[in-house]
């Protein structure tokens, strides 16, 4: 049992007045384990603190408890006396009778009676109590300073001058922060960049900071003296260790995008600098992974590249760009079913861009004279010289290898040259590709077809590889009577004879039967041979496969197209008389999709014809193949998803063989994948394919994009479609720069790779990723910053409608000598300078009910500054502030306010209502509350000056560092007299507007502050933690984890191997919710543990 | 017992940030309130286990106030939130355990809220008067 010395303070007459103190001591002196008890006057002074060491020695006291005042105030005064005394300071507790009791009690009697209860409940405390130690911790002399604005700056320089190495991250590509964006600061009028810069250069000259711009704080763990931080390096997609800031790469640029520096006064290019001074002086690409145009392409044409470079008049790097990722630009440009249209942004405002045309008027405009190449490595056969064999040859031969390409017919280009009409795509156009194509020293064989005149097994001798990419010709059977009569023809058949010359015969009237392109296409070819056409196809126009424009030619043509009926009999002795039909109606979707056409019984008519062209589908002939090729149900090849490659080891296979009747882009595409997988595997490399993110302007982005019609393609007049004359015409250059224009440059960056042919260093890294860095610190600085309120917020004032109704932050930028007017204030809708200004003051701030309740602190003094620097400019101008109260508390404020009224600037007391436009004119309208009046001010521009909210998005980081926000998400500071700085949780502290509201004086002397705090947690070699932490008793527990769950600090975790919980002594901060939690009692707060809990009560609630 | 000169014991149990320093500043201000409630100081309501509650009902005590921070401000983050769920419980318990839940107080205290702690004790006290000891005539 312990000795026990409980001493009971008089503090004067505080508690001796309403607790009899003797007669306290006489009954404490009784109570079971109290050695010894007496009183004293003041037991704080120097007597009274000697009487207890002398106590503890004279009466061998164990521990101690001192019944006085609260624990608050001195309870680390008596934990020092007893460790003089030869104790451990922690078994030395203390009973509060004076706050707690003598002060609110009146009746003496009463008084005593708790007074000795509570001593009581405390020397029951003490029994239980065991010596601690401190717990020491080695702190990182290293500090983190969370944003890059002048508090970010000041606080790591002040915390790198006292000789600390410090990290700076701001998450932007400079540091600056909002002041770099002022023209002159309140009320001495310098010029925040003049004063600014020396110290922005100063941050990244210094050997004691490290600057990670572009960055943000991800993770952070660890406590005071020891946090582990990770952070997020952003891709700024230049290697900055290259760029020397020499802005060649911004003058190519062809993509420009809002400047948020400028307040979106003005557009800065997609490679930029912030502004010229930025620091570090580095250029950063803004980029979103790839457009979605470019995403729905299967072969990843480039379209915003080359629509961009269109539109900068670069006709000969957009077509070389188009021909990057497929050779047919020609082709594509015609006749491409362009997908990218389909998923372009741009029809989701009116219509999507005419990409494909775009590209043909490349080819038209851009096309350059090539050289012959000659490959000279290994060598790889193609066979096949469709759009799937001739670009894997393509890719294949710009790598160096040598191709052959083996063509069974007499001529090059496979389905291009025979199933597609002239008046569709020009023989030139294909011969442009293919020359194209050859340039890169491909052969091409053509008569050789293989399995008759060479053999499969010879040329997989001859060459490291084969592609097959023989197509689909063999045509499809419509099983119904009489399909083999004369007349009935089958549609690739017969368009591969009109475009190879051979003579055909058509009757005067022809049906075609399908809904595909290849339908279409014969339909109109047969027109042109002079017949009535009818198109027979047994669902609606919405199922219909063709291209909706092909369809829309063809009717605008003459042909007509029955929907909904099929062909049941064909009738004739030798050759076809009539076709029998039937009507159709659809029913429930099939596994196209699509919903099944079903017959209508009894609804069978006859239609007299003199042809029938079948126009069903194709499936490849593959019989000229190996059992080894592994075929599907639909007869074409097995092959691996990935390499493409078939059952038969070296040969690959793409287009329509490998999918059935497919597009153009899909077999350049199959080309493509065939000819990375066959290069990956000869030189011994494993294929990444990179996944990009989608890029697309924001929704709100979106909203106030301008609806502009889509260029239409110029066509040759119906009446001159008598030939095989080339119908679409192409875009001239004025429309081709108008429609260009309306591309939304969706990811940005289009990476038309102009500025990396400019960039001497050769910093630009399109490919570049984020990265990683990780840290140790010992203290954080957190100088996040503020946002201006969303203006937008703001409907009655007209922001975003009126065109000359500003924020104040834009003002800032429209009064700056480095702004987008040079300094000259100048309307943003006209350029004109506005003759009468009106501020309108507390804009968001001050209004409870609609927007923020407080008051933004800085903008009464800045509105005045902007309303002089007007009058500086402009000085026939006139200035009219609208204020609800002008607070001008501080140094040279009020003078400076004397100032501006006195240099002529018109304050009205009261609050504007609405702002809105009449006959050009901006009209104000509110009270002036000093006349009691209603007024209207007509006004050229209205300056909006917006309260200030905490930086959006920063709330995510501040949930990570677990510290506190107020309702607006400010900083919550740790006391709001006496720790200002501070954050409550140690080691992290405050700096700046992140805090609250405040201006640059104030903020650079918190921040000051935050760093002097910060050092003199950097500075120690140790630091020490209170001991009072929660421990495990590994006896008891049984590692169900529940406090693992509980603890906010993450310091319990469960060791898998021991099956019990381990605790980090360093992290735990002694809250004791994991105690209360734990079922068994193992988790048990030092110094308060269950039964010293159950104990104190107890004692509290005996009768006496 | 006379219902009338009955003198409830109360348990106080408080976290050391807020309710506590509240107390000591209705003693600052000399505020002055019932001398029932005995108040036992913990770093944070969170360590209350519900045992500890019950052991005090079990011993005789006629209620129990417990004070923390309010929502937001506790200073270990949100030990209040595991608080106000665990007392949320034990309500329902106490009356299976025919003890009227009206015995088992909550109060979020800020350390700035001196008065209002003198008022809740003062509230509480009455209260407890009026529900008469947990022992004897109705509990």
């Amino acid at each position: 049992m312990k000795n026990i010395g409980v001493f009971i303070c008089h503090c004067g007459i505080n508690i001796a007045k309403t607790v009899d103190v003797e007669a306290l001591t006489e009954e404490i002196k009784k109570y079971p384990g109290v050695a010894h008890a007496e009183n004293y006057k003041y037991m704080c002074s120097d007597p009274g603190q000697n009487i207890i060491t002398e106590a503890i020695k004279k009466h061998k006291l164990d521990a101690i408890v001192v019944s006085a005042c609260s624990p608050t105030l001195h309870e680390n005064t008596f934990r020092n006396t007893t460790a003089r005394g030869g104790l451990n300071r922690y078994v030395c507790e203390m009973a509060n009778i004076r706050e707690h009791c003598s002060w609110v009690h009146d009746e003496k009697d009463i008084a005593t009676k708790k007074a000795a209860k509570i001593i009581k409940s405390i020397i029951e405390k003490v029994k239980y109590d065991e010596p601690l130690d401190p717990i020491l911790v080695n702190v990182t002399k290293r500090s983190l300073v969370v944003g890059g604005g002048i508090a970010g700056i000041q606080a790591a320089l002040d915390i790198a001058n006292a000789g600390v190495e410090t990290i700076l991250v701001e998450k932007s590509p400079s540091i600056g922060g909002h002041m770099i964006q002022l023209s002159e600061t309140f009320p001495t009028l310098d010029c925040s960049q003049c004063i600014m810069t020396p110290k922005m250069v100063e941050v990244a000259q210094h050997d004691k900071i490290t600057l990670l711009t572009y960055s943000e704080v991800e993770e952070i763990a660890g406590s005071v003296g020891n946090f582990h931080v990770k952070i997020r390096q952003k891709s700024p997609y230049i290697d900055w260790e290259k760029c020397n800031g020499c802005g060649e790469c911004d003058q190519v640029c062809p993509v420009t995008t809002n400047d948020e520096f400028e307040c979106n006064l003005s557009d800065r290019k997609a490679i930029y600098r912030p502004f010229p001074q930025a620091v570090p002086n580095r250029y950063t690409i803004s980029k979103k992974g790839h457009p979605p145009c470019r995403i729905a392409c299967p072969a990843g044409v480039n379209a915003q590249g080359y629509i961009a470079l269109i539109r900068a008049g670069k006709y000969k790097e957009a077509l070389a760009l188009e021909r990057e990722a497929n050779p047919f630009a020609s082709v594509c440009g015609r006749v491409c079913n362009h997908p990218c249209e389909s998923d372009c942004v741009r029809g989701e405002v009116d219509q999507p861009v005419a990409i494909a045309s775009l590209k043909r008027f490349a080819v038209e405009n851009g096309s350059y004279e090539f050289e012959q190449k000659k490959p000279t490595g290994e060598k790889i056969a193609v066979i096949g010289s469709g759009p799937g064999g001739l670009s894997c040859a393509y890719f294949l031969a710009k790598q160096n290898y040598q191709v052959t390409v083996y063509e069974a017919e007499k001529i090059v280009g496979g389905m291009l040259v025979l199933g597609i009409p002239e008046f569709r795509l020009p023989r030139d156009s294909i011969k442009q590709d293919i020359d194209f194509i050859k340039s890169f020293g491909v052969q091409i064989k053509t008569g050789v077809k293989v399995g008759e005149h060479v053999s499969l097994s010879e040329l997989q001798k001859e060459y490291r590889a084969v592609f097959l990419a023989t197509g689909a010709y063999e045509e499809m059977k419509l099983n119904v009577e009489g399909e083999n009569l004369e007349g009935v023809l089958h549609c690739i058949d017969f368009l591969k004879k009109v475009n190879l010359s051979e003579k055909v015969s058509l009757g005067k009237n022809v049906v075609v039967i399908g809904g595909g392109n290849a339908a279409v296409d014969a339909a109109r070819v047969a027109k042109r041979e002079g017949s009535n056409v009818t198109i027979l196809y047994r669902r609606s126009r919405r199922e219909m496969p063709a291209n909706s424009w092909e369809v829309d030619e063809a009717i605008e043509e003459g042909i007509k197209i029955e929907f909904l009926v099929a062909p049941t009999k064909a009738i004739g002795k030798d050759k076809i008389e009539k076709v029998e039909c039937i009507r159709m109606e659809l029913g429930e979707p099939d596994s196209s999709g699509r919903r099944r056409p079903i017959p209508v019984k009894g609804s069978e008519f006859t239609v007299p014809v003199d042809n029938m062209i079948l126009a069903i589908s194709q499936r490849p002939k593959t019989d000229w193949l190996s059992s080894e090729f592994e075929r599907t149900k639909w007869g074409t090849l097995v092959v691996d998803a990935d390499t493409l490659e078939t059952t038969v080891k070296g040969v690959y296979a793409g287009g329509d063989l490998v999918s059935g009747p497919a597009t153009i882009i899909e077999a350049v595409a199959a080309g493509q994948k065939a000819a990375e997988t066959i290069d990956a595997k000869i030189r011994g490399i494993k294929l990444e394919r990179k996944e990009y993110a989608t890029g697309r302007p924001d929704p709100e982005e979106l909203k106030s994009i301008q609806k502009r019609q889509r260029a239409q393609m110029p066509t040759l007049d119906v009446s001159k479609r008598k030939g095989y004359d080339e119908v679409e015409l192409g875009f001239d250059k004025e429309s081709a720069a108008k429609e260009a224009d309306r591309c939304l440059n969706c990811a940005i960056c289009c990476e038309c790779q102009q500025c990396e042919e400019v960039c001497e260093p050769d910093a630009i890294a399109h490919d570049m990723n984020d990265k990683i860095l990780e840290y140790d610190v010992g203290a954080l600085v957190v100088a996040t910053g503020f946002d201006i309120y969303e203006p937008e917020r703001l409907k009655e004032y007209g922001y975003g409608t009126i065109p000359d109704v500003v924020t104040s932050l834009q003002f800032e930028r429209l009064l700056s000598a480095s702004g987008p007017t040079a300094g000259d204030v100048k309307r943003p809708s006209d350029g004109t300078v506005p003759k009468r200004v009106v501020f309108i003051q507390c804009a968001g701030s001050r209004d409870k009910e609609n927007h923020l309740e407080y008051c933004s602190k800085i903008c009464c003094m800045y509105t005045a500054k902007h309303a002089l620097l007007y009058k500086h400019r402009v000085h026939e101008g006139e200035p009219i502030i609208f204020y609800i109260d002008v607070r001008t508390a501080g140094k040279g404020y009020e003078e400076f306010y004397n100032r501006v009224t006195d240099e002529g600037t018109t304050y009205i007391r009261g609050k504007v209502s609405k702002v809105y436009q009449d006959n050009g004119k901006i009209v104000v309208m509110g009270a002036d509350t000093l006349s009691g009046k209603q007024v209207e001010v007509e006004a050229d521009m209205v300056v909006l000056a917006m309260g200030i909210v905490p930086t959006r998005g920063s709330e995510e980081f501040v949930r990570r560092l677990k510290i506190q926000c107020d309702a607006n998400e400010w900083l919550t500071e740790a006391h709001p007299k006496l720790r200002p700085v501070e954050s409550n949780t140690a080691g992290i502290f405050l700096a700046g507007a992140a805090q609250g509201p405040k201006d640059i004086p104030e903020v650079v002397s918190q921040a000051s502050g935050a760093a002097s705090k910060a050092i003199a947690i950097l500075t120690q070699k140790e630091i020490t933690f209170e001991p009072t932490i929660a421990g495990v008793n590994e006896d008891l527990c049984s590692g169900c984890s529940i406090c693992v769950g509980v603890c906010p600090y993450n310091a319990r975790e469960l060791d898998k191997e021991e099956m019990v919980v381990k605790v980090t002594e360093s992290l735990c901060q002694g809250c004791g919710s994991c105690s209360s939690a734990c079922p068994s009692g193992a988790a048990q707060q030092r110094n308060l543990i269950d039964i010293q809990i159950e104990k104190m009560v107890t004692s509290a609630l005996e009768e006496k | 017992m006379n219902k009338e000169n009955f003198e409830p014991k109360i348990i106080g149990f408080f976290c050391k940030w807020c309710t506590s320093a509240a107390a000591d500043l209705a003693g600052t201000s000399r505020k002055k309130y019932p001398p029932n409630v005995v108040p036992i100081r913990f770093f944070c309501s969170s360590r209350i286990d519900p045992q500890h509650i019950l052991h005090a009902f079990e011993h005789g005590a006629d209620g129990v106030l417990i004070g923390g921070c309010h929502f937001g401000d506790c200073h270990y983050q949100d030990g209040n939130y595991k608080t106000a769920r665990r007392v949320a419980l034990l309500h329902n318990l106490l009356n299976d355990l025919g003890i009227d839940k009206r015995r088992l107080r909550l109060e979020w205290i800020s350390a700035a809220e001196g008065e209002k702690f003198t008022k809740v004790i003062q509230e509480f006290t009455d209260e407890i008067k009026k529900l008469g000891p947990i022992r004897g005539n109705g509990a």
